[in-house]
């Protein structure tokens, strides 16, 4: 099922977002509309300030203390930036996977349950069903539900990186954040993440930082080109591979340099 | 509709573009800022301790000036507080504290480098998992233990070797400091040659130096900041150092003469309080006298650890930015020579002081030839002769392991009985036995953890996980850094005259509990520290992406895997307590009791107090001091081999 694009709007917006760490500026006058039930890919050459603009739609920028951010930021028209936001809320509503694994040391129940009981969810069977509803979602359940009280750093990568996707989704967030998910997994492992996040984008809002362009073309519906901080070219994905407006963008699709 | 959507719903239930749905504050964001100000407060807490000390320090040691000036305190050269004209003259305590320490580390510091290169770079993962182990024991034996061997063995020995009347001498001193030093040089110096990142290694040897020329060439000049540290921290704890001190130095407060007179008596500033504290009017002229000598200490000990301070941080610093050799190096090269020939003439200058004039010349001869030679013999051959060396170093601490623990063990076991455990002293100590004295030691050690564990592990959650580095945690930590290196000695009389008189506890038990809390605090704030940040950032970063508040990611997160961490650091800290003098002596122990204290406002018996007296103030009580010093080592040492025996099985376990 997908939703007819007149009923998508953005969700989240940037607007004159700039970006630094210390003095050294990351991130350029980035003006970006996140749409809603879309997979949308950031591709750049490294050190471009992909994960840094991803960082910034969960304030995750937060916790390095010589970042600094000026601009504006909102999801469904708020401003996360505004001093009295609840940024543990915000994290709740958009959530994130990280490039490397990092399932908690805990069982591959309780990392799941972890969210939702931070979350104040207590009761045993509300807990079992949305563990179980995360674990098929990312298309683990099958794996391990023989094994759901073992300890999650058993797993092989490709299933801790599916795990940790479970866990975002056990929270119950609208948007997904993803930071090169796929980095550190083989290709099969990579193929079933792909497979998953096609069909995340029919419940939740997915924007996946990814180095590989064929990842990009694969899984997103809007790609935006980053370089050195700046966000040169956003669009609909088969036009920024096919007829991309600048120079720079076609060199980079076609492997001129990056 | 499945309960997760229902969940979701719940969780979704505000209308689309609700504004009130990003604002702060309806979610529990009272109870997180109680709980960040709980950690503030035990954060600050060891800041105001070092402001306390200070300030009692000085209320009580400050009047002396109103009858001795600062000049005649400093440099008077007599020190004869009970004399007819009494003279309040610290110029040969502070002489006798430098004396000690630099022949300490005369010993110490060849010994140390040798054995953490050694442990670092020669070891085979088997030999080290043993060496590691004992040079911790070293760090384990109680300091009034040591001061009991010295008394025993070593001034022995030292009598009948050089024919002198009495061993108790400034060499007596200096040997036992250096085997004391020994550990923490060993440890930190071994930390920073294995920081050395491996790319410097594999370069050497990738371009075809042999294993030494590495060592020589490229690892420890790499980790010269961090060695210099070690010595630093190492040459602390000798200044700072008491019981041991005091029972080996023979304590004529004099100034050697000729200087160098290894064998003359020698009494350091240290030694002076542990002395004449017990026995001093309150509030006499020599009351604030000592006092004063305390600050003076306070004052030596604080520039000995700016100084270490300063070198660490730097080294942090230039790790951190992951550049080559640090500043303290790079400022070094360009006057290496001079800098080398500086240190040889004054090596010199030293073992002419310590050993005559002849050491002097024989080590002219041998080291420039050495030098001279050894950059022409073959590199095999040098190599060789280097291990050698390093294998003979390392031999010696294990040797002086072996010795001490040894001779306690022959000594002591035959004393060890049913009695002896379970029974109360007789006859000043001589028969019966030390049932008192080890409870009491427990009870000592149960509250003192029981006060500095919360507080200590509040303050580390504080600084590693709500603030950032700043100029609040820079007070903090520093608060902590001088609390750490505050001698046992300056707990004690604080303990004294804070606790004991001001508060009006009394000799007592609790007294005693609360002084040897602070003194444990900063190794528990340390080790917790550490404790926390080897949990992965991955981790907190993972948590906090899905919602989950500080306090939630904290509790559920971060402190389940550091608890291993914690609990060795808190088991540690317990071992230090358990064998420490010098701030109960004061505070709370008294020698001979034959009840358990009935409250906390009771004085008791402590094991460590026991020996000291037992060793030095009552004649024909050999069985029962090793017995004594049999049991203390073996609860000290039984505590740090829990200690690590949990550290080995959880650094095996966690793997990230
Ligand atoms: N924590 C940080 N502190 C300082 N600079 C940083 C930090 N993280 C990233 N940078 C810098 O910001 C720039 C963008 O980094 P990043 O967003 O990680 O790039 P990408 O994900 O596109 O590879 C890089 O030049 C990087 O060096
Ligand atoms: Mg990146």
């Amino acid at each position: 099922m997908v939703i007819p694009v007149e009923q998508t709007e953005p969700i989240i917006t940037t607007r004159g977002l700039d970006l630094f760490y210390g003095e050294t500026p990351a991130l350029n006058q980035i003006d970006i509309d996140i749409l809603r039930h879309r997979v949308t890919a950031l591709i750049g050459p490294s050190g471009c300030g992909k994960s840094t603009l991803l960082r910034c739609f969960n304030r995750m920028n937060d916790l390095i203390p010589s970042c600094r951010v000026t601009g504006s930021v909102s999801y469904r028209g708020e401003n996360i930036y505004a001093p009295d936001v609840d940024v543990v809320h915000l994290r709740k509503l958009i959530g994130m996977v990280f490039q490397r694994p990092n399932p908690f040391p805990k069982s591959i129940y309780d990392n799941v349950a972890y969210g939702p009981k931070v979350h104040g969810v207590r009761d045993k069977g509300a807990l079992d069903t949305i563990v179980e509803e995360s674990l098929k979602k990312a298309a683990l359940w099958d794996e391990v539900k023989d094994r759901l009280h073992t300890p999650a750093m058993g797993l092989s990568g490709g299933q801790q990186q599916r795990l940790c996707i479970a866990r975002t989704l056990a929270v119950g967030p609208e948007v997904i954040l993803m930071d090169e998910p796929c980095s550190a997994l083989d290709p099969i492992a990579t193929a079933k993440i792909e497979t998953l996040i096609e069909e995340l984008r029919e419940q939740y809002t997915v924007i996946i930082v990814t180095h590989s362009m064929q990842q990009a073309a694969r899984v997103s519906d809007y790609t935006g080109f980053m370089y050195l901080g700046e966000l040169i070219e956003f669009g609909k994905t088969e036009k920024i591979f096919e007829t991309p407006d600048k120079e720079l963008t076609s060199n980079y699709i076609t492997g001129r340099f990056g | 509709m499945n309960p997760l959507h229902t969940y979701a719903a719940i969780r979704n239930a505000s209308p689309e573009g609700d504004l009130a749905l990003l604002t702060a504050g309806h979610r529990g964001g009272a109870y997180e800022r109680v709980i960040r100000s709980i950690w503030f407060l035990t954060a600050i807490f060891g800041v105001l301790c070092v402001f306390f000390i200070l300030a009692f320090l000085l209320k009580d040691g400050l009047p002396l000036f109103s009858s001795v000036s600062p000049a005649e305190f400093l440099f008077g050269e007599t020190w004869n507080p009970g004399g007819a004209t009494p003279s309040y003259g610290t110029m040969p305590l502070w002489t006798g504290t430098i004396l000690v320490t630099i022949g300490a580390m005369a010993i110490a510091t060849p010994l140390g480098i040798a054995s953490a290169v050694f442990i670092s770079e020669l070891a085979s993962p088997r030999v080290r998992s043993v060496v590691k182990p004992v040079v911790e024991l070293l760090a384990g034996i109680p300091s009034v233990v040591y001061g009991f061997f010295g008394l025993v063995f070593l001034t022995n020995a030292l009598r009948l070797q050089f024919d002198i009347p009495s061993g108790e001498t400034w060499l007596a001193g200096s040997i036992l400091l250096a085997v004391m030093a020994l550990p923490t040089i060993i440890t930190v110096a071994e930390d920073a040659i294995s920081a050395v990142p491996r790319e410097y290694r594999e370069g050497s040897m990738g371009l075809g130096a042999n294993h030494w020329q590495t060592i020589s060439r490229v690892i420890v000049p790499s980790a010269l900041s961090g060695i210099t540290a070690a010595l630093i921290l190492g040459m602390g704890r000798a200044v700072g150092e008491t019981m041991a001190v005091l029972m080996v130095t023979g304590n004529a407060a004099v100034i050697p003469d000729p200087l160098y007179d290894v064998l003359s008596p020698v009494r350091t500033l240290t030694g002076t309080l542990g002395i004449e504290m017990g026995e001093v009017a309150i509030g006499s002229t020599h009351y604030h006298a000592l006092f004063g000598v305390a600050l003076l200490l306070l004052l030596i000990t604080l520039a000995v650890n700016l100084a270490a301070m300063g070198i660490m941080g730097h080294i942090r610093r230039s790790q951190a930015g992951g550049n080559g050799p640090g500043r303290l190096s790079s400022l070094m090269q360009p006057h290496g020579r001079k800098i080398r020939t500086a240190g040889l003439l004054s090596l010199l200058l030293l073992a002419g002081a310590v050993f005559g004039p002849l050491a002097a010349v024989l080590l002219a001869v041998i080291v420039p030839a050495g030098w001279y030679a050894a950059a022409r013999i073959p590199a095999a051959h040098a190599q060789r002769a280097a291990f050698s060396l390093m294998y003979a170093a390392i031999g010696l601490v294990v040797l002086a392991v072996a010795v001490i623990l040894g001779d306690i063990l022959i000594h002591g076991l035959p004393a060890i009985s049913w009695e002896f455990l379970t029974g109360s002293p007789r006859n000043l100590g001589r028969e019966g036995g030390i049932f008192p004295a080890i409870v009491g030691t427990l009870y000592l050690v149960a509250g003192a953890i029981a006060v500095a564990l919360p507080v200590g592990m509040g303050a580390a959650i504080y600084l590693t996980e709500y603030t950032r580095e700043g100029l609040a945690t820079k007070i903090i930590r520093s608060g902590v850094d001088l609390l750490n290196g505050t001698p046992s000695i300056v707990f004690g009389l604080f303990g004294f005259s804070f606790l004991v008189l001001y508060l009006g506890f009394g000799v007592s038990l609790l007294a005693g509990q609360v002084t040897l809390s602070l003194m444990i605090l900063p190794t528990i704030i340390r080790t917790t520290e550490e404790a926390l940040r080897s949990v992965p950032d991955s981790l907190r970063e993972g948590s906090l992406a899905l919602g989950a508040t500080r306090w939630q990611t904290i509790a559920r997160v971060i402190l389940p895997p550091a608890v291993p961490g914690i609990i060795t650091g808190a088991i540690l800290s317990i071992g230090r307590a358990a064998g420490e003098t010098a701030p109960i002596l004061f505070t709370a122990a008294i020698f001979s009791s034959r009840f358990l204290p009935d409250s906390v406002l009771e004085p008791v018996m402590a094991l460590p107090y026991h020996l000291f007296i037992l060793s030095t103030n009552v004649p024909g009580a050999q069985t029962n001091q090793y017995g004594t010093a049999l049991v203390l080592v073996t609860l000290v040492v039984g505590i740090y081999l829990v200690a690590i025996a949990i550290r080995t099985h959880y650094q095996n376990k966690i793997t990230w």
